[in-house]
């Protein structure tokens, strides 16, 4: 019952009038915790007892931390905590993964290992969720917000289901003050709530769906079966497709959240606007990339011990965030190739600091659009990693993005495929005007009756699970 | 305010100075009506009425690109008083030319206005309803054609329920089949909510007509897309206007001997799986009552298949063939036994392991319109 599907259309509707007409607070949290534990047990059954070990864990060791008399007991429930999340993690998400690696090793020293015939389901929403309980008991030990007593609180504040499954990683100090009464829907938050719900399956079904059935997924799967032309529209527009489902998904959860009072942190802000790769990730999975800011990179360090130990942390840093992607070796070199870039451009960046040109330069429009064109052909080479097939088609993929031959015919890439990419970048212009630009009410109402026709008309037949459901 | 803009009064130079006070009282905000304060919302859901009204003021365009099979074959049939009509699953509407068999004198009189009501997929539940659809004048013949696919009791199929049936139908059919009254309740209520909206009901024609305009915008824009687009509306035409013969291409065109020359070996028929018989069979029973009701001879036509397709579920089409003749006997159904030899139907008279193609399906009309005039 994901976004995307008739059930959830029955579940959603369902909720929302049941708790818009409870009365008091215990009520109406009870209704959605229920209504969230409902959500997660229909896509993953047999894990509900992760999330709700998961949920007892923080919430005891929360309460444990804030009783704590001593420095040293209050440590030891915050070790428990995130050793606890992170032992989970580890052994549903990279068992197999260590597991083939130690056989391709005893297979290098001589040894007769066999495949491995077994694999780890992954329950729904784990990476998120997990992140989410140990941001709160770090929290809790750092000061910034006091251990929630009442037990449904903090289980709604793990399981809320628009975010459950695929973020965004919300933190404790963002949600759990909004939950003090129940909060009540706005006017406002109601438009919003629409205008973030049809832009997210539009995004989701039309833009991400199409771009994968027509390029994207033939292409990827045999790429010497396409010339260079359709390689590189295929890297541009899995590139869209991957922003398009994850944003749409993100949009659709801060949308439905906001049918229900509560505001959550948007993920995404124009990434493919970016005009460095730290300007990228201050725009893309924005709940991730300040995670991994606050609660690793900080404790590493930052940028405080020298250069070697700041470069140093930001391997970890974006190491850990690939990783915490796929427990595959693609993703692995998604991080060391997003860290790379990070130390590159912060080599770059204080290489020219002081002097007096440079900041002229960098200053106009020409820089910056050059700028531009480099980060998101960096940015998406670095997706394409993740999206190969093989190493082979990898190389392929990546010698045709890499290529010089801009004029070779256009192949057998549809029409669509331009037009879906365009529409991308122009939802990045319109954004970008968000703010200056205020539409009236009709000219948006109306450009939501065109994306409902766009979406049942012309929409895929069956939509595609969302990418980030499987992290 | 009195007092705040009025002059100072003379004062002493050891008075202090006056004392103005300005106090801002700020007028109690003006609260909104519903309507004003939800105009995004609110204007949305009425532009949606209204689109989804416009939609469905263009139902015949959207028809035309894309028809739904069972309900336009109903409405064609039911548009005239028929002499003869034939009514199966996708092997009767693959397999019978309507016109090849009309004008065929039985009992001395002509059967002039013949019609095929061929509903692919369809089983013997699905048949009863489309004769009470496409029969509001009972024929004078009623050929079914039907083979083992269509009593198979494994087999569910929610076209039916969506399109043919009434709440009257859904109410008999929970009776007559508590066994499937779920199932049949559920997607007869999914059929009735799919024609809530207009654009949902016609987005498949929506995208047709798309389609078409794109390609005449942008030829080559969405071939695929055109081609499935052109079939449906050939098709469309063909069972408006036609006799209810509306071959799929691929089976009209296809030569299932050659498939086989080619090294295809026909994979499991989903259709003959978990075989059984006798929930259907109520259905058939029900139709023949109705025919007894209306003065209608009924004819079972017992559409020959492969004889791979019979080899493979031998089991299936024995059961099968148990079932006729237990009606022929009991209930006194005339069962019409056109054989694959008989018609002289090879492998190359087939489409794939169970339809005919366009030759076959001339050689099995014309053998059964001999059978007709004996």
């Amino acid at each position: 019952m994901v976004f995307a599907t008739k059930a959830f259309w029955v579940f959603l509707p369902t909720v929302l009038v049941l708790y818009h007409v409870a009365r008091g607070r215990t009520h109406k949290y009870r209704i959605l915790l229920v209504a969230s534990w409902f959500f997660y047990a229909w896509l993953s059954p047999q894990y509900l007892w992760v999330i709700l070990l998961c949920t007892t864990i923080d919430y005891v060791a929360g309460i444990k931390i804030e009783d704590a008399a001593t420095d040293r007991g209050r440590r030891r429930w915050l070790a428990l905590s995130v050793a606890a999340n992170l032992g989970l993690l580890v052994a549903f998400k990279y068992t197999a993964f260590a597991y083939d690696n130690a056989v391709s090793l005893a297979r290098l020293c001589g040894a007769d290992v066999r495949d491995r015939v077994w694999d780890v389901l992954l329950p729904l929403g784990i990476s998120f969720h997990t992140f989410q309980g140990i941001s709160y008991t770090i929290d809790v030990y750092r000061g910034h917000v006091r251990a929630v007593r009442g037990a449904i609180d903090y289980a709604l504040f793990v399981a809320f289901f628009p975010q459950l499954a695929a973020g965004p990683v919300v933190r404790a100090v963002e949600f759990l003050p909004q939950m003090a009464t129940p909060p009540a829907v706005t006017a406002r938050q109601a438009a919003d709530g629409l205008h973030f719900v049809l832009l997210g399956l539009f995004k989701k079904l039309f833009v991400a769906d199409h771009l994968d059935a027509l390029v994207v997924a033939p292409v990827f799967a045999d790429p010497a079966a396409f010339g260079p032309a359709d390689h590189r529209w295929a890297c541009l527009a899995w590139a869209a497709q991957i922003y398009c489902d994850f944003s749409g998904y993100s949009d659709i959860a801060v949308g439905l959240a906001k049918w229900f009072g509560f505001e959550l942190p948007r993920n995404f802000n124009l990434p493919y606007l970016a005009t460095s790769v730290p300007d990228f990730w201050r725009r893309w999975h924005l709940s991730l990339s300040t995670w991994l800011r606050d609660y690793l990179y900080f404790p590493l360090g930052g940028s405080r011990g020298g250069a070697l130990a700041t470069y140093r942390n930001l391997m970890v840093v974006f190491v850990a965030c690939g990783l915490w992607h796929g427990a595959t070796w693609p993703w692995l070199v998604y991080g060391l190739w997003n860290g790379v870039l990070m130390c590159l451009h912060r080599a770059w960046d204080h290489g020219l600091a002081g002097v007096p040109w440079a900041a002229a330069v960098r200053a106009t429009w020409a820089w910056r659009l050059l700028a531009w064109a480099a980060t998101l052909w960096l940015t998406t080479a670095g997706l394409v990693l993740v999206r190969m097939t093989s190493w082979e088609s990898g190389a392929v993929l990546a010698r045709s993005w890499c290529g010089l031959d801009l004029y070779a015919a256009a192949g057998s890439v549809p029409v669509w495929v331009p037009a879906l990419v365009a529409l991308v970048a122009l939802g990045h212009v319109i954004g970008g005007l968000r703010g200056r630009v205020e539409l009236p009410s009709a000219a948006r109402a109306v450009a939501y009756v065109g994306i409902v026709v766009l979406l049942v008309a012309l929409g895929p037949a069956a939509g595609r699970p969302f990418i980030y459901f499987v992290f | 305010m009195p007092g705040v803009n009025s002059e100072p009064v003379a004062a002493t130079r050891l008075d202090p100075p006056p004392a103005v006070r300005v106090a801002v009282v700020a007028a109690p905000e003006r609260r909104e009506g519903f309507l004003r304060r939800n105009r995004t919302p609110v204007t949305f859901a009425v532009l949606l009425v209204v689109t989804d009204a416009t939609v469905g003021r263009f139902a015949t365009v959207w028809d035309r690109h894309s028809p739904d099979d069972y309900a336009a074959r109903v409405i064609a049939c039911a548009r005239e008083p028929r002499d003869l009509v034939f009514v199966g699953g996708s092997p009767l509407a693959e397999g019978i030319a309507p016109d090849r068999v009309a004008g065929v004198v039985r009992g001395g009189r002509e059967l002039k206005s013949v019609y095929a009501v061929g509903l692919s997929g369809a089983t013997t539940s699905d048949v009863y309803h489309a004769v009470l659809r496409a029969c509001p004048a009972p024929p004078r013949v009623l050929v079914y054609g039907l083979t083992a696919t269509d009593l198979n009791d494994a087999r569910h199929e929610p076209h039916g329920p969506h399109s043919l049936m009434t709440w009257g139908d859904l109410a008999g059919w929970v009776r007559l089949r508590p066994e499937s009254a779920e199932w049949v309740t559920r997607h007869f209520v999914q059929g009735r909510a799919g024609r809530v909206s207009n654009l949902f009901h016609y987005r498949h024609g929506i995208r047709m007509w798309a389609a078409c305009e794109a390609e005449a915008v942008l030829p080559g824009s969405s071939p695929e897309t055109v081609r499935e687009a052109d079939e449906l509306r050939e098709r469309a035409e063909l069972l408006r206007t036609g006799s209810g013969y509306a071959p799929a291409r691929g089976i009209a065109a296809g030569r299932y001997d050659a498939a086989k020359a080619a090294g295809f070996a026909p994979p499991g028929f989903p259709f003959l799986e978990k075989y059984r018989t006798g929930s259907h069979l109520k259905y058939l029973h029900k139709l023949i009552d109705w025919c007894a009701a209306g003065g209608t001879e009924l004819i079972l036509l017992d559409v020959p298949v492969t004889a791979d397709l019979e080899a493979r579920y031998a089991a299936a089409f024995a059961e099968y063939r148990g079932r006729l003749a237990d009606l022929e006997r009991d209930r006194g159904v005339r069962v019409m036994r056109v054989t694959r030899e008989t018609a002289g139907l090879t492998d190359a008279a087939f489409g794939d392991v169970i339809h005919l193609n366009r030759a076959g399906a001339a050689r099995l009309s014309d053998r059964v319109r001999t059978e007709l005039a004996r």
